[in-house]
């Protein structure tokens, strides 16, 4: 776990969520609770990192329309739902809208710690592709517009000689060109080159 | 013979005070007369009162081409005979009613008094005497018999128990309904005071009662529940209500006494069905409500499996935490507990119940069903709002069965909103208000409203709009209601819904 990761516990019966929370210190995890979807959203932003633990049944905006909601906005925040007996049509739905998993109440404490830090690491691994592919963006954004034109072609698989009759310049120039790519990407070989390019995309 | 009358007649009154006494006569209504007492009295003379009587003239009687007896009706002619022989053998004077028939048909009732003035010398009785009319008396006794029998026959043919006390309490009179109610002929209890008829532990509760006769005012409209004691110490219920017999000389009272035994009897019957078709019904309620129930007991269990794992974490620490674990226990217990209260509150309600009524604390038996429609609430996503004044005052109910009539509209409120297709979050409202003197219930849901149509069958049994519903809700409902003095009314909101609302007996 990071150490900015923590579990945002949305459920409106006081209990569960106060429980819960004094279970996941036991197990030494950072946590916030929230009583409904709104008090959640009220101050959320893209920055928030970790993961949530949403009953699926609450009134006002239900755990499935947060979902949504999130999904919308882009998040990535992996979401375990908690359902009860008889909520399994909507145990499904959630899954099909890319839940993390679910767990029937009461839940098995061991599994939900468990489950909990696979949902965590999976963020982590998200967070930290998501970065890369921020960071590789934001190179290619460094490019300049001749570099930019070399790069897409050579990553195409286009020989330099088609390139500089293409671009009507001389071959020299392109090998300028492609070799200040290479190092403004930081690519060493051809291959490299392929996946950021395909990556940036 | 009759010449012979004649003569003697003149020789007795040969003086002016005949004619003065004549004078006299006529001036007064009926008949003055004298005749012989032989078959059909010949008349030597009447007054002139004769033809106002039986419309013959004077000198048609005195002459004796009518007889007294001709007009005398022939089904007492015999009797009267009897009777003014008889007072004339012993020289006494003789009174009698009977019938004559007047010269025009008419039939008349008139009073005669006589008696034997002297005898003629063959020793034939000379009467004197007066008849008057008494046919309007004799209407009027006549009309007065007709209704004392009347009167007799009703007090007879009684389903209740007739019975008549002096002013003392001792029975006077006991009527066959009487009889047959506690197994006296009425020879028997005549002259025995009336509490023979009464159980013992009730007798002061009845002295108490028959005091208030003096009170006439009191006593007219009052009845009172007692247990009745036949002859052989058979005890039942019964209702006695008194009044004053007016217009004699002597204070009386009627009693009238009613058998409540069958009465009892349907209404224990009444109660009995309608508490197992409550039980039926609050049953097949909380099976409807089986997925929110089991939520509601899911949500405590899973709290306290989660504090009990935490205490365990807390323990097994390379340094235990336990100022953290005497928290996680604290929450686990209280957790327990609303699980148990949870399953306490559904007992109360599948519980089989013989409906009796207590003073009930208003506020806290409809936080209680607050709770339990919460249920139902949570799992359709709609907001039950409680409007409670602080002071509610304690009401005299059943406290089961009026939380079942209201968790059953608050029900029917919900599943007619969700049919409108309300929107999450939804409000229904569960109001109580004091309203004259009693507190009114209500529920006030934003749904479809009751339309004309289903207005009309809206109580039948077995009728409902819903396709797992049973139909019993709102029948039973309404009987529970009526059971306790009140009405389950509706109305249609102006806006949207209908509100339901009834009343309960506030306790003093």
């Amino acid at each position: 776990m990071s150490a900015d990761q923590r579990v945002y516990v949305i459920d409106d019966d006081e209990a569960v969520r106060d429980s819960m929370g004094m279970l996941l210190e036991s197990a030494d995890i950072d946590y916030s609770c929230f009583a409904s979807a709104d008090e959640f959203l009220d101050d959320h932003d893209e920055t928030r990192r970790g993961c949530l633990v949403l009953d699926i049944r609450m009134p006002g905006m239900t755990g499935l329309e947060l979902q949504k909601s999130l999904g919308a906005t882009g998040s990535t925040l992996p979401i375990i739902f908690l359902t009860g007996h008889g909520d399994v049509p909507m145990a499904v739905e959630a899954m099909r809208q890319g839940a993390f998993d679910f767990l029937r109440k009461p839940v098995n404490e061991n599994n939900f710690i468990e489950r909990i830090q696979l949902a965590l690491d999976q963020e982590s691994g998200d967070w930290r592709q998501k970065t890369d592919r921020e960071q590789l963006c934001e190179r290619v954004a460094s490019l300049t517009g001749r570099e930019r034109e070399v790069f897409k072609m050579v990553a195409e698989g286009i020989a330099n000689k088609v390139i500089a009759s293409e671009l009507g310049i001389s071959e020299r120039t392109v090998e300028v060109h492609r070799a200040q790519v290479m190092k403004k990407l930081g690519a060493r070989t051809l291959a490299q080159l392929v996946r950021i390019h395909i990556e940036s995309e | 013979m009759a010449q012979n009358t004649q003569t003697q007649m003149e020789n007795q009154s040969s003086n002016g005070d005949f004619y003065r006494l004549e004078t006299l006569l006529q001036n007064l209504p009926g008949m003055a007369y004298r005749c012989l007492n032989l078959k059909h009295w010949p008349m030597d003379f009447v007054s002139d009162g004769c033809f106002d009587l039986c419309g013959y003239q004077r000198h048609e009687i005195e002459s004796q081409q009518v007889l007294w007896g001709d007009f005398t009706h022939p089904e007492d002619v015999d009797f009267v005979d009897r009777t003014v022989h008889a007072a004339a053998d012993k020289g006494e004077p003789f009174e009698v009613e009977y019938r004559i028939i007047a010269k025009n048909g008419q039939e008349k009732w008139v009073w005669e008094r006589g008696r034997v003035v002297d005898y003629r010398d063959d020793g034939i009785a000379i009467l004197e005497g007066f008849i008057n009319d008494i046919t309007d008396r004799k209407l009027a006794e006549s009309a007065l018999i007709r209704a004392e029998a009347y009167a007799q026959a009703i007090v007879e043919s009684a389903v209740d128990a007739v019975i008549t006390v002096d002013d003392q309490g001792s029975i006077e009179s006991f009527n066959q309904a009487a009889s047959a109610m506690f197994g006296y002929r009425a020879d028997e209890v005549r002259g025995l005071h009336c509490r023979r008829l009464l159980a013992p532990e009730y007798f002061r509760e009845f002295d108490r009662f028959f005091q208030r006769r003096r009170d006439p005012a009191a006593i007219a409209v009052q009845s009172i529940e007692l247990g009745g004691s036949d002859k052989h110490g058979r005890e039942f219920p019964i209702v006695l209500s008194m009044r004053e017999v007016r217009d004699v000389d002597e204070k009386k009272f009627v009693l009238l006494i009613r058998d409540l035994t069958e009465q009892r009897r349907a209404e224990k019957e009444v109660r009995e069905q309608r508490d197992v078709l409550a039980h039926v019904d609050r049953l097949n309620t909380l099976g409807e409500m089986a997925a929110g129930i089991a939520h509601e007991i899911n949500q405590p269990l899973t709290a306290i499996s989660m504090y009990a794992q935490s205490s365990i974490r807390f323990l097994n620490k390379s340094e235990p935490q336990l100022n953290r674990l005497q928290d996680a226990l604290q929450k686990l217990s209280q957790q327990a507990h609303r699980a148990g209260a949870v399953i306490e509150r559904m007992q109360e309600m599948t519980r089989p119940h013989q409906s009796h009524q207590e003073v009930i604390d208003a506020n806290r038996m409809l936080r209680e069903i607050h709770q339990l429609g919460e249920v139902e609430a949570q799992i359709r996503n709609f907001i039950i709002v409680l409007r409670l004044d602080d002071n509610l005052p304690a009401v005299l109910c059943d406290a089961i069965q009026v939380q079942q009539v209201i968790l059953n509209l608050l029900r029917n409120g919900m599943e007619s909103m969700r049919a409108d297709g309300c929107s999450p979050g939804s409000k229904i409202v569960l109001q109580a208000q004091v309203d004259n003197g009693r507190l009114r219930i209500s529920i006030i849901d934003s749904g479809q409203g009751i339309s004309r149509k289903l207005a009309k069958q809206l109580y039948q049994p077995f009728m409902s709009t819903k396709e797992s519903g049973m139909g019993l809700g709102l029948s039973i409902s309404r009987s529970i209601i009526a059971a306790h003095g009140g009405q389950l009314e509706f109305m249609n909101n102006k806006v949207a819904g209908t509100t339901f609302h009834f009343s309960l007996e506030v306790s003093s």
